[in-house]
């Protein structure tokens, strides 16, 4: 009987060493810099210490620390994320549950909507005019939510739509200007014109594929908003009509069209651009500093994204980045929002961009990195950002849409079946995780 | 001295019991409870019980019966080609007079590779333009698009997966091999049994235990693939490689419907286990009862 007894206290007291992580916030003194007479405040991030981002991110923490000493004292702690997304978020899951989420964290921009919808962050407090105008639009237009702003980002991205001015040149094509892109008709012609010459360098017109993940959604969704669609409804509650509109069916329709006629390579080819043999590729902004350091032969332009014929000028170009929140354990509201602002400022996006090469967030952190200014890709992206920024659907349901748009977007372009027809099955299974939302 | 030895005895059992308890038994537990509830991991405090909805729904789940089917498609290829191949190679270096360590060495490599770094291998082998396709173009075969077709893409990963993890049987069929009686085959000679005669009479009946053991763990392993399908495919194209244990990690990590991927899990369990029953049922004979245990325990 006895030895029961031991056994259940050993076991209890490993379950409280190994559960009851669940931390505390220290006293001062206990965690080197934070003071007596200074407020804690916990902030997550979704990187690892050692690389460039963690660093920026360190460097924020401690300039935070230095601006506001006396007052507040900023705690970092790095949560690594895995590329399929867990790690991190398993972590934000179990506080939930077990409670000890940070004053701030990470989330990344398409899931701001869930985590606002389940009480996981709040809203920030009021930023004057002025503040929320230091922002892109794209920015604040992704962290918001039925009209209160959850969150903050210090990067934005984009998509370009590169081109290799010596295919462009040979082949006598004019590249048009932002606000005169090419249509899905004019494109088509230009493909069409391309692809002899295309062959001849045993490549496609155009580098493209339909991956698996996020960026499906991410890369082509602008195909759906220029034409005057959108995925979900405007509370991000409702997808009959919206996601299976007849502009997100033509959209899909357009993107089989060049695959049937041979403008891409059904089987996704590696560096088919970068090596010259295609003459267009999408692919994140990211590909300009690639191009820059290892295919310094390649002469590269950024073209405007291609619209719907029906375009109306308004926005429809790719956006969204990791943000910061504050989390809905934070007592303090103002003092998490000044790290909130602190973190994706202008100095914090100036260091972002020079660490790790994700576009800043903010206009004067744009205007203070010359590259924008002086090299037109880089200028390109930012204005068709600044421009034409559209911020990704917004629903608590995000990571069943974007599987969904990529799942069409396979079974359609590549395996040929009827795009609405897909189109309202996946409709059904968004519903299914809508339910909840609409229930409660 | 009783009481000491008990003591004793709970010392050492005491901290495997601790852990087990709460990273195996405890969350074995908290998953059947789970499967009965409509727990979202965002938001744990509007958990509701269901009773059966979520077992009645994951089977009107189309992509679920897909996923399912997905999985005993893999384990119908991988089965068979692994245990066989295991053997064979077994029996190929059991006999090869050179280089036994190289060839050891080298089918075994792939076992201690980790499985995403092997999968990325075998993308740029798979690719349109990779050595698969090269060597295809010298025989004059048309490029394949192997991964990146629906109907070719489950046997790419499956033959994949079959190069990776034979080496670990081959070792265990190489153990068995080894531990066979020289004699029986020096009576076998003697009596001038042929070759295939040894093999079926002799070489077989002492590895059954073994092929048993063997048959088991590949099945299930098979059922459990996931890392192979998650590098190379993403569950695509059009679903044809997306795996139960895919749609679990997805329901449960991606769309935080943990009550729902807990059901899934169940359901899985319960399939897997009913399987491994059979298959011990099977592939027992009488004889093969009392020592066949003793001798797969011991390997």
């Amino acid at each position: 009987m006895k030895k029961w007894r031991l056994c259940l206290g050993a076991a209890v007291l490993a379950a409280a060493c190994l559960t009851g992580c669940q931390q505390k916030d220290p006293e001062p003194g206990e965690v080197a810099g934070y003071d007596e007479g200074e407020e804690y405040l916990s902030i997550w991030v979704h990187s690892i210490e050692d690389t460039e981002e963690g660093q920026a991110y360190r460097e924020s923490v401690e300039s935070f620390n230095e601006a506001f000493d006396g007052q507040y004292f900023a705690d970092i702690e790095f949560v690594p994320r895995n590329d399929s997304g867990g790690g991190y978020s398993d972590k934000v899951n179990a506080s939930v549950m077990a409670g000890g989420l940070p004053d701030v964290l990470t989330v990344d921009g398409p899931n701001i909507s869930a985590y606002a919808a389940n009480g996981i962050i709040q809203p920030l407090a009021d930023l004057t005019e002025e503040e929320e105008g230091a922002y892109l639009p794209s920015i604040i237009e992704q962290g918001t939510v039925n009209d209160d702003l959850y969150a903050l980002g210090v990067m934005e991205s984009s998509v370009g739509f590169y081109y290799n001015k010596d295919i462009i040149e040979e082949a006598g094509i004019e590249i048009p200007d932002a606000d005169h892109p090419w249509t899905w008709s004019e494109f088509l012609d230009i493909l069409e014109d391309l692809k002899p010459l295309m062959d001849k360098k045993d490549g496609y017109p155009l580098d493209m594929t339909f991956p698996v993940g996020e960026t499906s959604i991410y890369y082509y969704a602008p195909f759906v908003w220029s034409g005057g669609g959108e995925l979900v409804s405007d509370d991000g509650l409702e997808v009959d009509g919206y996601f299976n509109s007849e502009t997100t069916a033509a959209a899909m329709d357009y993107f089989r069209t060049i695959v049937e006629n041979g403008y891409m390579s059904e089987a996704p080819i590696d560096h088919l651009f970068e090596s010259g043999r295609a003459a267009f590729k999408f692919d994140g902004a990211w590909e300009v500093n690639t191009v820059y350091t290892s295919y310094p032969d390649l002469n590269l332009g950024v073209a405007p994204y291609v619209v719907s014929d029906d375009w109306d000028g308004g926005t429809y170009t790719p956006t969204g980045s990791w943000a910061f929140a504050a989390s809905s354990e934070t007592e303090d509201i103002g003092a998490a929002t000044e790290l909130v602002k602190w973190m994706s400022g202008v100095d914090s996006g100036i260091r972002i961009w020079e660490m790790t090469k994700n576009f800043p967030s903010t206009y004067e952190a744009f205007e203070n990195i010359d590259v924008f200014q002086t090299d037109e890709n880089y200028n390109a992206l930012y204005e068709q950002l600044t421009n034409y920024g559209h911020p990704r659907p917004k629903t608590p349901v995000y990571p069943q849409v974007s599987t969904s748009f990529q799942e069409v977007l396979e079974s359609v372009a590549l395996g040929g079946k009827d795009a609405q027809t897909e189109l309202d099955k996946q409709v059904e299974r968004i519903d299914q995780k809508l339910e909840r939302y609409v229930r409660e | 001295m009783k009481k000491k030895n008990s003591i004793m005895g709970m010392a050492f059992f005491g901290p495997a019991l601790v852990l087990l308890t709460i990273f195996l038994f405890l969350p074995m537990v908290l998953t059947l409870v789970f499967s009965f509830t409509d727990y979202f991991a965002l938001n744990p405090e509007l958990t509701h019980f269901v009773g059966l909805e979520n077992y009645l729904n994951i089977f009107k789940d189309e992509l679920f019966v897909q996923s399912f089917l997905n999985t005993v498609k893999f384990v119908i290829i991988i089965v068979p080609c692994q245990c066989i191949g295991a053997l064979v190679l077994a029996l190929a270096i059991n006999k090869a007079a050179h280089c036994k360590k190289y060839f050891k060495v080298a089918f075994f490599v792939p076992v201690v590779m980790s499985l995403a770094v092997v999968s990325t291998l075998w993308m740029q082998i798979y690719s349109p333009e990779g050595i698969l396709n090269t060597l295809l173009a010298n025989f004059g075969i048309d490029a394949q698009p192997f991964i990146h077709n629906a109907s070719q893409a489950l046997p790419s990963i499956a033959v994949m997966s079959v190069w990776q993890g034979v080496g670990y049987q081959m070792i265990i069929f190489l153990g068995g091999l080894q531990n066979i009686n020289p004699a029986l085959y020096e009576a076998a000679e003697m009596d001038h049994a042929s070759s295939w005669q040894q093999f079926k009479d002799i070489t077989l009946p002492e590895l059954k235990p073994l092929c048993v053991f063997v048959f088991i763990t590949v099945t299930i392993g098979a059922f459990r693939m996931l890392v192979q399908p998650m590098v190379m495919t993403g569950g695509g194209p059009d679903h044809s490689t997306y795996t139960i244990v895919y749609d679990i990690y997805e329901t449960g990590t991606v769309n935080w419907e943990m009550g729902l991927a807990s059901t899934m899990a169940i359901v899985f369990t319960v399939f897997v286990v009913i399987l491994t029953i059979i298959q011990n049922v099977l592939t027992k004979d009488k004889e093969g009862k009392k020592h066949g245990i003793k001798k797969a325990k011991a390997n």
